[in-house]
């Protein structure tokens, strides 16, 4: 992938020279080798650490959200002609952009409130997938060169491909450029291959009742309750979850499987027409809950239905927010 | 001490030969995770791992568990109380940091002014396993930072060193040396004693991570407010990962959950990284924010446990660190700390 580095922080530096923004969020070296993380850049020093890699994964819409949610509670108390405007800078590929799409047509924010630093993307590496093909050797260096990774593990020297440890949303991504920006850095990515988008999906759905009953619930199992992959979802900002409302409480608070399931499943369909297979939840979750199936098949019936997909443009609004007299109706009739 | 020494190939035979008797939680290999679970006809246990995904506390801390039953009759409420049925227990495999973390929750659940019975029935029924490490699993690993070893015996009834070409176990405790039984005749001698010191040693030298923990108390205690608490949390997601990986952490919430007349009073973990962490019924929250939230999370870590018990509530399996997703670095908060 061409480096981008060094124009991306020319580019916040600028910003936040010229006022343009008040903060940039982007991505810094992890801690760990071979990682990269969310920060927040707001002065032109700080703008030094700022990178764009393969080895960024969070959907940092997320951050635009809460940043613009926090500031927006901050001014509440403050007299409306002294109320502050806060615009939040954001590095954003492709996915981020369809994230910052659903956010502005759900009324969250104005478009004057964030400003778009557009990436290209090729895709990133998915950490699991990267363990595995190390055998779960601990990565102790590594670099990425020519579609090579080459990785110093605790079990010796190891060089892997680096097509084989793409996360799978970004091998059939549609808008890995992305969709909206105010500026754009690099040249444009070149086009990922959508065409096995739901092969999975449709094995899937091959199967019997028993035998789909039996992959949830085992995957449910796995899951510790620890609200991870909804904290990373840019598309779950409700001030209040369902998870925490306790008059009426919706859900148990303890390890029941049933709780558990009823969790996923009402998140699942919270996403009907705002998931944007961007990974993140399935990233951050520390257990490899397998929730990629079931939102890549809402995701389906989205566009087969609705002919929509989340947050592909800012006219086409989304399927749960329009009425069309097209809409399939038959589930009515013949549920 | 009784010390033998047993073929490292035995090792699962061991563990499965308990497991007919007795509840036997050890590493389990489940996709791609290692996880602490009871083994069953199903459940290999698998001793070659690194460290669990998941902090064997679970076995006497477990994410739900039942306080008491009520059910509400004409003639008023009647409560009545779950049956243990684990029965005894043997915990096999389990790292000497986590074991250490043993240490660390007996000062909270049993002591002095406070008997957690719940906690401390399970903990007497258990027998505790450890397996050294002879070779630090991970760079991440800052074990001798908190006052742990990479081979200790610290929480351990036995313990098993890879000595080589045999593991040396050594019966710590009476109720360690009740299981001899299953670990065979050999008698160790004192070559493998040397053998395992050596080792030690080399292991100890190999924790190459290192951080300030000691030191930062001092600083801990006068910095209650300091410009730094606002410099942790940006890109927090407040999920529970850090918490629920962690050995120590130990936090708890107690809630009821009625069906028609009956009704459990359950405990389950809690995380001071949760929004709904010290939520009181009012709305107020005391830790209104993520800073306030993590300042106590590194607080109870290394300054409240200090301060209660005079120990370090972290035992440096670096868990948190490896599983955090958004990589924020506890090795590296204490680091700063450190340098305010």
């Amino acid at each position: 992938m061409e480096n981008i580095d060094t124009k991306l922080r020319e580019v916040a530096k600028r910003l936040l020279l010229e006022k343009k923004v008040d903060v940039i969020i982007g991505y810094e070296k992890g801690t760990l080798p071979m990682t990269a993380t969310p920060c927040f850049v707001s002065t032109e020093a700080e703008a030094d650490k700022l990178v764009f890699n393969d080895l960024c994964t969070q959907n940092l819409a997320k951050f635009v959200h809460d940043l613009i949610t926090n500031h927006k509670n901050s001014q509440k108390r403050v007299k409306p002609e002294d109320r502050k405007k806060k615009i939040i800078g954001v590095v954003a590929r492709g996915c981020t952009t369809r994230s910052l799409i659903i956010h502005l047509q759900e009324r969250q924010y104005g478009r004057d409130e964030v400003y778009i630093i557009g990436v290209p993307c090729e895709g990133y590496v998915d950490r699991k997938n990267l363990a595995k093909s190390l055998q779960q050797a601990e990565i102790l260096d590594g670099t990425i060169e020519g579609g090579q990774l080459k990785i110093k593990t605790a079990a010796g020297d190891k060089t892997v491909a680096f097509k084989d440890v793409i996360a799978p949303n970004c091998v059939v991504c549609r808008f890995n450029n992305p969709i909206i920006s105010d500026i754009m850095i690099g040249s444009p990515a070149p086009a990922m291959n959508p065409d096995n988008e739901y092969s999975k999906i449709n094995e899937f759905e091959k199967k019997s009742i028993e035998e789909r009953w039996a992959y949830f619930t085992k995957e449910m199992e796995k899951c510790i309750r620890c609200n991870a992959c909804r904290q990373a979802c840019p598309s779950c900002y409700c001030p209040t979850c369902f998870v925490e409302q306790s008059q009426p409480q919706w859900v148990g608070i303890g390890e029941d499987k049933t709780d558990t399931q009823v969790f996923q499943c009402m998140r699942l369909y919270h996403m009907v027409g705002r998931c944007v297979d961007c990974g993140s939840c399935i990233s951050v979750c520390p257990m490899g809950v397998d929730l990629r199936n079931y939102l890549k098949k809402i995701d389906k019936d989205c566009v087969e239905l609705f002919g929509s997909r989340a947050g592909s443009s800012m006219e086409d609004m989304p399927p749960l927010g329009k009425y069309s007299e097209q809409d399939k109706e038959d589930f009515i009739f013949n549920p | 001490m009784e010390k033998r020494l047993i073929k490292k190939d035995a090792l699962v035979g061991i563990a499965k030969k308990m497991a007919e008797e007795l509840t036997v939680w050890a590493p389990v290999k489940k996709e791609d995770n290692v996880l602490f679970t009871p083994l069953t006809k199903d459940a290999e246990p698998f001793f070659a791992y690194l460290n669990s995904k998941n902090a064997p506390k679970q076995v006497f801390f477990p994410h739900t568990e039942t306080l008491m039953k009520y059910t509400r009759t004409p003639k008023g409420m009647v409560f009545s109380a779950e049956e243990n049925k684990a029965g005894k227990t043997v915990l096999f495999g389990v790292r000497p940091c986590d074991a250490h973390s043993f240490v660390l929750l007996d000062m909270l659940f049993d002591q002095e002014k406070y008997k957690d019975q719940y906690y401390i029935t399970k903990r007497n029924n258990t027998t505790v396993i450890t397996l050294a490490c002879a070779e630090p699993p991970y760079a991440t690993c800052f074990c001798t930072s908190v006052d742990g070893e990479p081979v200790s015996a610290d929480g351990a009834d036995i313990v098993l060193t890879d000595i080589g070409s045999e593991y040396l176990a050594e019966f710590i405790t009476p109720k360690g040396e009740k299981l001899a039984k299953y670990f065979g005749e050999t008698k160790a001698d004192a070559v493998a004693e040397t053998k395992k010191k050596e080792i030690a040693e080399k292991a100890k030298k190999a924790i190459k991570s290192k951080i300030p923990a000691h030191e930062v108390k001092p600083i801990l205690d006068n910095n209650f407010e300091h410009p730094f608490w606002a410099t942790i949390h940006g890109k927090c997601l407040a999920c529970g990962t850090c918490t629920y990986m962690c050995p120590t952490c130990h936090c708890f919430d107690i809630s009821d959950e009625a069906k028609a007349s009956d009704g459990v009073r359950i405990r389950s973990w809690d995380s001071c990284m949760f929004p709904l962490f010290t939520k009181e019924t009012s709305g107020h929250n005391p830790r209104i924010s993520q800073k306030e939230r993590w300042r106590q999370r590194v607080m109870h870590k290394f300054k409240y446990y200090v301060d209660n018990f005079n120990a370090i509530a972290c035992v440096g399996c670096g868990r948190c660190v490896m599983s955090c997703p958004v990589n924020i670095d506890i090795r590296k908060i204490i680091e700063d700390i450190s340098k305010l």
